[in-house]
C-alpha cells in the first residue's frame, strides 16, 4: 500500500482538539461546527496552576484538560470511538496503515515540537495537538491538521517521532477513529449536558485554583509579581499568561469567543433567546482578557501608558471573574431548566 | 533618526490594539508564524460570530517573541560556555532543542544521572560511539559532528530554511 487516500474534509478550525472531533463527525455524515463540538465537549475552564511548571513558569490553562472534548463526544450516545495509546512505535505506526487501508481516517494526539511542517516560531514541546491523518503516499503521510488552513504532509519518520514525544503529557502514540455513530444528533440535551459540565468546572470546584476562583486567585498573585519576582521575571511570567490565552489554537480571548460561538449557535438550534444573552456575556468577558492581554503586552514591551500597572491589570482579571460568573451562575440556572 | 522613526511607527500599531479582531495583520506577526494564516472567532455586523481568516493577533506575535529572545539568550549563554570548556556540546545541543536533562534521559531512555554525567566535558570525550548514537539520533546529527563538538542549529531552524528552499 503505497498509494492510499480518500476523501476527508478538512476545515481549519481555531483549536485543534475541537476541529479534529468536529473534521471527525463531520466526515462520517454529521454536520457539525467546530464551535459546537467545543461547547459539547464542555471545552472551557480555567485553571491556574503554579506547582506545574512549563519551562519554569507556572501552568494557566484556559481550556479542559487535553481529551476531554474527545472523551465527551465518545461518551454521546450511539457514538462510538476506537481508541489505544503504545508502547512501541513500529507497532503504532503499522496499526495507523492498518486503520487507513481499512479509510478510516484516524485522529492522533501528536507533539507539535517534531512536526516539520509547523512554523519556527510555534515550535514549542507541546504534546497535546491532535490531528487527522487521512492518507499515505510512499513514504509521506497526508495530514489534516485542523490549524492550517490546507491539508499537510509529513514524512513517516517525523510523524512516528511526534507520536512519541516524551515529556508532559506524552501522547503515547495515542490514535482513535470512531467506529460507529447515529445518523443525526440530537443537540438539545447535548448542548445541556455540556453547559452544565462547563458550569461545575467554573464554579463548583472544592479547588480554589481552578474556575472562577482560579481567576481570583490568579489576580491576587499577579498583585506582588513585581515585588516576588523582579521585574523581568514578573515579565516573562505575564507573558507566558498572555501566551496561553491569545496563541494559535485558542480562538481568540482564551477560548471565551469560541465558547460565544457555541452558545448563538446552540441558541439558534434551540430557539432559546435566554442563551443568546449570555453569549453576549462570554463576549464581554473575553474583550476583558483580550484587554488585559494588550496591557500585559505593553508592560512587556515597556511602552507602558499613563494607567498601564500590575494593579490596573489585577482590576481587569477581577472583571472577567466577574463577568465569567455572572454568565456561568445564569448559564447553571438555564440548565436546571432543561430536561 | 531611523530608530526614532521606528518606534513612532511601532506606536501607531499599539493604538490600534482593542478588543477583537479588528487590527490589520502586520507583517511582523506574517513573519514570525512563516505566513500561516489562522482562523479565529469574531462577530460580523449583525452581531453573529463567525470563523474569519486572521493573521496571528498582534500582540500574541509581541509575547511569541520574547519567548523565544528568552531561549536564545539561554541558547547563547550555553555557547559560551561549551567555548569555555565547562560542559559539553550536548549541552548546547539540549539548550536549543528546549529540552532540560530530565527530557533528553526521556528521549535516550537513560536515567538522568548519566545525561548530567554526559554533559561534563572530561566524561563526554571518553562517551562510545553507542552512546554517542543515542544523541545523535535524537538530535538528528551525525556522531562524527557530535564527536568534533560542532555546534550546529537545532532541528527546526534546518527544517524551516529547507521548507523555504
Amino acid at each position: 500500500m503505497h498509494n492510499l487516500l480518500f476523501d476527508f474534509p478538512h476545515r481549519q478550525s481555531a483549536h485543534c482538539e475541537s476541529g479534529v472531533a468536529a473534521n471527525l463527525l463531520t466526515q462520517r455524515g454529521i454536520k457539525i461546527s467546530e464551535a459546537m463540538a467545543f461547547g459539547i465537549g464542555g471545552g472551557l475552564f480555567f485553571g491556574y496552576l503554579p506547582f506545574i511548571r512549563i519551562n519554569g513558569l507556572p501552568l494557566v490553562t484556559y481550556r479542559s484538560p487535553a481529551g476531554h472534548i474527545l472523551r465527551q463526544i465518545a461518551s454521546i450516545n450511539e457514538v462510538c470511538m476506537y481508541e489505544k495509546k503504545f508502547r512501541n512505535p513500529d507497532e503504532a505506526m503499522a496499526a495507523l496503515d492498518q486503520a487507513l487501508a481499512a479509510s478510516l481516517p484516524v485522529g492522533l494526539q501528536t507533539g507539535v515540537f517534531w512536526l516539520p511542517y509547523f512554523p519556527k516560531a510555534l515550535r514549542f514541546h507541546f504534546n497535546a495537538h491532535n490531528l487527522v491523518v487521512y492518507g499515505k503516499q510512499g513514504e509521506e503521510y497526508l495530514i489534516s491538521d485542523p490549524v492550517f488552513p490546507a491539508p499537510v504532509r509529513c514524512p513517516a519518520e517525523d510523524l512516528a517521532r511526534a507520536r512519541f514525544a516524551s515529556g508532559a503529557l506524552a501522547p503515547k502514540g495515542k490514535m482513535y477513529y470512531l467506529t460507529r455513530t447515529p445518523p443525526e444528533l440530537d443537540y438539545g440535551p447535548l448542548i445541556a449536558r455540556g453547559i452544565r459540565s462547563v458550569c461545575r468546572m467554573m464554579l463548583d470546584s472544592y479547588f480554589p485554583l481552578i474556575g472562577v476562583r482560579g481567576i481570583r486567585f490568579l489576580a491576587k498573585r499577579m498583585r506582588h509579581w513585581p515585588q516576588r519576582l523582579g521585574r523581568e521575571r514578573a515579565e516573562l511570567h505575564l507573558g507566558h499568561v498572555v501566551r496561553m490565552q491569545e496563541e494559535i489554537g485558542t480562538g481568540g480571548g482564551g477560548f471565551r469567543f469560541m465558547y460565544a460561538a457555541f452558545l448563538q449557535e446552540g441558541a439558534a438550534i434551540m430557539q432559546d433567546q435566554e442563551l443568546r444573552e449570555y453569549a453576549a456575556l462570554l463576549t464581554a468577558a473575553g474583550d476583558a482578557w483580550r484587554e488585559f492581554a494588550a496591557m500585559a503586552v505593553r508592560i512587556c514591551k515597556g511602552r507602558v501608558r499613563p494607567d498601564d500597572s500590575y494593579p490596573a491589570m489585577v482590576e481587569c482579571l477581577n472583571q472577567c471573574a466577574a463577568l465569567e460568573g455572572k454568565a456561568f451562575a445564569g448559564l447553571k440556572q438555564w440548565a436546571k431548566q432543561q430536561p | 533618526m531611523a530608530v526614532e522613526k521606528e518606534v513612532g511607527k511601532d506606536g501607531a500599531e499599539e493604538r490600534v490594539v482593542l478588543p477583537r479582531h479588528q487590527e490589520p495583520a502586520t507583517p511582523a506577526s506574517a513573519e514570525m508564524t512563516a505566513g500561516l494564516k489562522i482562523v479565529s472567532y469574531a462577530l460580523n455586523n449583525h452581531g453573529e460570530y463567525e470563523l474569519t481568516p486572521d493573521f496571528v493577533w498582534q500582540p500574541v506575535s509581541v509575547v511569541n517573541q520574547q519567548a523565544w529572545q528568552e531561549i536564545e539568550k539561554k541558547i547563547d549563554c550555553s555557547r559560551q560556555r561549551v567555548a569555555a570548556g565547562r560542559v559539553s556540546c550536548l549541552h548546547y545541543y539540549m539548550t536549543a532543542h528546549q529540552m532540560d536533562v530530565t527530557l533528553v534521559a526521556q528521549y535516550t531512555g537513560q536515567p538522568r544521572w548519566k545525561v548530567l554525567l554526559h554533559l561534563a566535558p572530561f566524561v563526554y570525550a571518553r562517551l562510545s560511539s553507542r552512546s554517542l548514537a543515542k544523541y545523535a539520533r535524537l538530535y538528528k546529527i551525525s556522531v562524527d559532528e557530535l564527536r568534533h563538538g560542532r555546534l550546529l542549529p537545532p532541528v527546526y531552524n534546518l527544517e524551516t530554511e529547507q521548507s523555504r528552499a
